[in-house]
């Protein structure tokens, strides 16, 4: 949200360009005209659906026996996050929680080290890092069980992924624009080449590399046999299927992002590099003082769509593992739509559904803070 | 020197960047019984283009084209005029209340649509439209994105274009549609090409919305055909389903790809 209160008055000033600030022209009627069918269609497409998402989550809804819907306050929540026997201690996954504590902090200040000056930024990292080290400690003793372990299974794999396909894939698209901006035919011969996995479908993404990366059909096992190696297979093996989709995931949409990275070069100011080049400037200080700045809006909107695309993650494990071997690639939207349209457990579909949608909201939002304490 | 040597780095990554999708073509060109003995190859073994033939004739794949086409080009013609109405509006007219709306809008980029799939299943079996056209086009149209997109470029266009055409009488409506419109092509463009890969593409809403083979689209009918991935016994035709489901968008693409970088603008500065 806090994109909207730096970018609006910004999109105006650009259209005056500079000159002398002749305003637009007021005309409300006509601007609710021009909007209503778009906000018609996006109230009860968009905006409803997460209203009534809350409402069920309060409820025992069964898909099948329409009579049947019983309220149960937070009975879905307490199915989903806790458990029999649960115990708090310091140990539990002690390595894991010192990679959390110690990288959190660490990305938010190497992205942001010159504006860290306000106090409540620091003290919302803060507490964010605490709050995390203390639910991580909490899990279910000897014979105790979580209510609904699959949930935990799917989230922690689906946070799994987004750690690694965003800096990643996020990465990926900023080397490849700023290899690729250049104008000439061969090197727009090079861009239509790595954007055309993205124009795939999933079920042809599936289909090409569920095959690929078979140990014995794949061309990935031919490479290994090549180089002496003895081929992985790389689906059925609980290590490796899920950076096996990670990779996946990246060559089939790194496109997208190189596709706004570019447009976000382009619109930097050349005359910037011009004058930067007369002050002596190598390349590597244009990079740092013109490029990076200049593409911050950029790499911000990249990272919130990146975010939420990547926790949303469904089709290529759906169709590829089936969230399988044993579970080492369940993530979260399998377990909602299995919950909601296998087991027509739909009012607790919708609970774990509000959950994912806080966590996305918050990480966004939390992006978005984050970048306006530092402009 | 250090130019060309960048220029072959990046020519050699792009090659192998692309050899899953020749693979696919090279698959999809040989016969299913020499696929059995090797499938390690770019070049067809046994050239043939039955497979093919066998996917044009046999099964619903046909008409699985036909409701992605059908979807897909209905839900980018009206994206597309709702964004860019929107846009104009946002980017071209004062009005009170649009410093709440337009954040509000911003705000769905946020909203993970596929985890709202419940509420927006039952909204549609409540209204009996499941297994119809409209239950796969209308959830796909209310895109904040494309309303973003259309705003920033909007925006950017300079003030005196349409002062000329206010001076000569014109309405809002005439502006938009004579001005506005056609100077937003290539926004427009960009907007389309990424409304109909990702309406071509989608898969969890049409899997649970449209459950009837008659009216699974391409995504969803060739991602029923992949249930036993062991079975590999028709590679050749699998691949050939594939390639003839990719076909159109990759076309599509080819045609309008000069346009895709060029009508973006993020709004990072005045051009």
């Amino acid at each position: 949200m806090a994109l909207t209160r730096s970018k609006l008055p910004r999109a105006q000033d650009s259209s005056l360009n500079g000159r002398a600030r002749t305003p637009l022209q007021r005309n409300g009627l006509v601007a609710w005209a021009f909007l209503s069918p778009f906000l018609a269609v996006y109230g009860i497409f968009l905006l409803f659906p997460i209203l009534q998402g809350v409402y069920m989550g309060f409820f025992d809804w069964d898909l099948l026996v329409i009579d049947d819907r019983k309220f149960v306050g937070l009975e879905n929540y307490v199915r989903m996050f806790f458990g029999e026997g649960l115990v708090w201690d310091i140990n539990h996954k002690f390595f894991w929680r010192l990679v959390g504590i110690a990288l959190i902090p660490l990305v938010i200040i190497g992205r942001f080290r010159k504006k860290l000056s306000s106090g409540w930024a620091i003290s919302l990292v803060a507490s964010v890092v605490i709050v995390f080290g203390l639910l991580m400690g909490f899990h279910p003793d000897e014979t105790g069980r979580w209510n609904d372990s699959l949930f935990w299974l799917s989230f922690g794999n689906t946070v799994a992924f987004v750690l690694m396909s965003t800096p990643l894939i996020v990465g990926a698209g900023l080397l490849l624009a700023l290899g690729l901006n250049r104008n000439s035919r061969w090197v727009g011969v090079l861009r239509t080449l790595i954007f055309a996995p993205y124009v795939l479908s999933v079920a042809v993404l599936t289909l090409i590399w569920a095959f690929m990366l078979n140990p014995q059909l794949g061309i990935v096992g031919a490479l290994f046999e090549y180089l002496g190696q003895e081929p992985i297979s790389w689906l059925t093996s609980t290590t490796w299927a899920l950076p096996a989709i990670v990779v996946v995931t990246m060559w089939w949409t790194v496109g997208f992002n190189v596709v706004l990275f570019l447009a976000g070069l382009q619109d930097i100011d050349p005359s910037l590099y011009d004058a930067a080049s007369i002050d002596g400037a190598g390349r590597f200080s244009k990079f740092v003082n013109i490029t990076i700045p200049g593409l911050q809006r950029t790499t911000l909107l990249v990272l919130v769509l990146q975010i939420i695309a990547s926790f949303q993650i469904f089709g290529q494990v759906f169709i590829m593992t089936r969230g399988g071997p044993n579970g080492a690639t369940r993530v979260s939207i399998q377990h909602i739509y299995e919950s909601g349209f296998r087991d027509f457990e739909l009012g607790y579909a919708s609970a774990m559904s509000v959950f994912l949608f806080l966590v996305m909201v918050g990480v966004s939002s939390l992006q978005f803070k984050l970048q306006r304490t530092s402009e | 020197m250090g130019q060309r040597v960048f220029l072959v780095g990046l020519t050699l990554f792009a090659a192998i960047w692309i050899i899953p999708m020749l693979w696919m073509f090279a698959l999809s060109l040989s016969s299913n019984e020499a696929l059995q003995l090797d499938t390690r190859t770019l070049v067809p073994i046994d050239f043939t283009t039955s497979n093919f033939a066998s996917v044009l004739q046999g099964g619903l794949t046909g008409r699985w084209m036909l409701n992605s086409v059908v979807v897909t080009l209905t839900t980018t013609v009206v994206t597309l005029i709702l964004s860019a109405m929107a846009g104009y509006a946002f980017a071209r007219i004062s009005f009170r209340g649009k410093s709440v709306v337009y954040p509000l809008v911003l705000a769905g980029l946020m909203v993970p649509r596929e985890a709202m799939i419940v509420p927006l299943f039952l909204m549609f079996a409540e209204a009996d439209m499941h297994n119809t056209y409209q239950a796969l086009i209308l959830p796909r149209i209310a895109a904040p994105l494309g309303v973003f997109i259309m705003t920033q470029f909007m925006a950017a266009i300079p003030l005196e274009t349409e002062e000329a055409a206010r001076v000569d009488g014109a309405n809002h409506w005439t502006i938009f549609w004579r001005i506005f419109l056609p100077m937003s092509i290539p926004a427009l463009t960009a907007l389309g090409i990424f409304t109909y890969i990702l309406t071509w593409n989608d898969f969890l809403w049409p899997l649970v919305s449209a459950t009837d083979r008659e009216m699974f689209t391409i995504t969803t009918g060739l991602a029923s055909l992949q249930g036993n991935f062991a079975q590999a016994t028709e590679l050749g035709s699998l691949m050939a389903r594939g390639v003839v489901a990719s076909l159109p968008l990759l076309v599509l693409f080819l045609i309008f790809q000069r346009q895709l970088v060029r009508g973006i603008s993020l709004g990072s500065g005045s051009k």
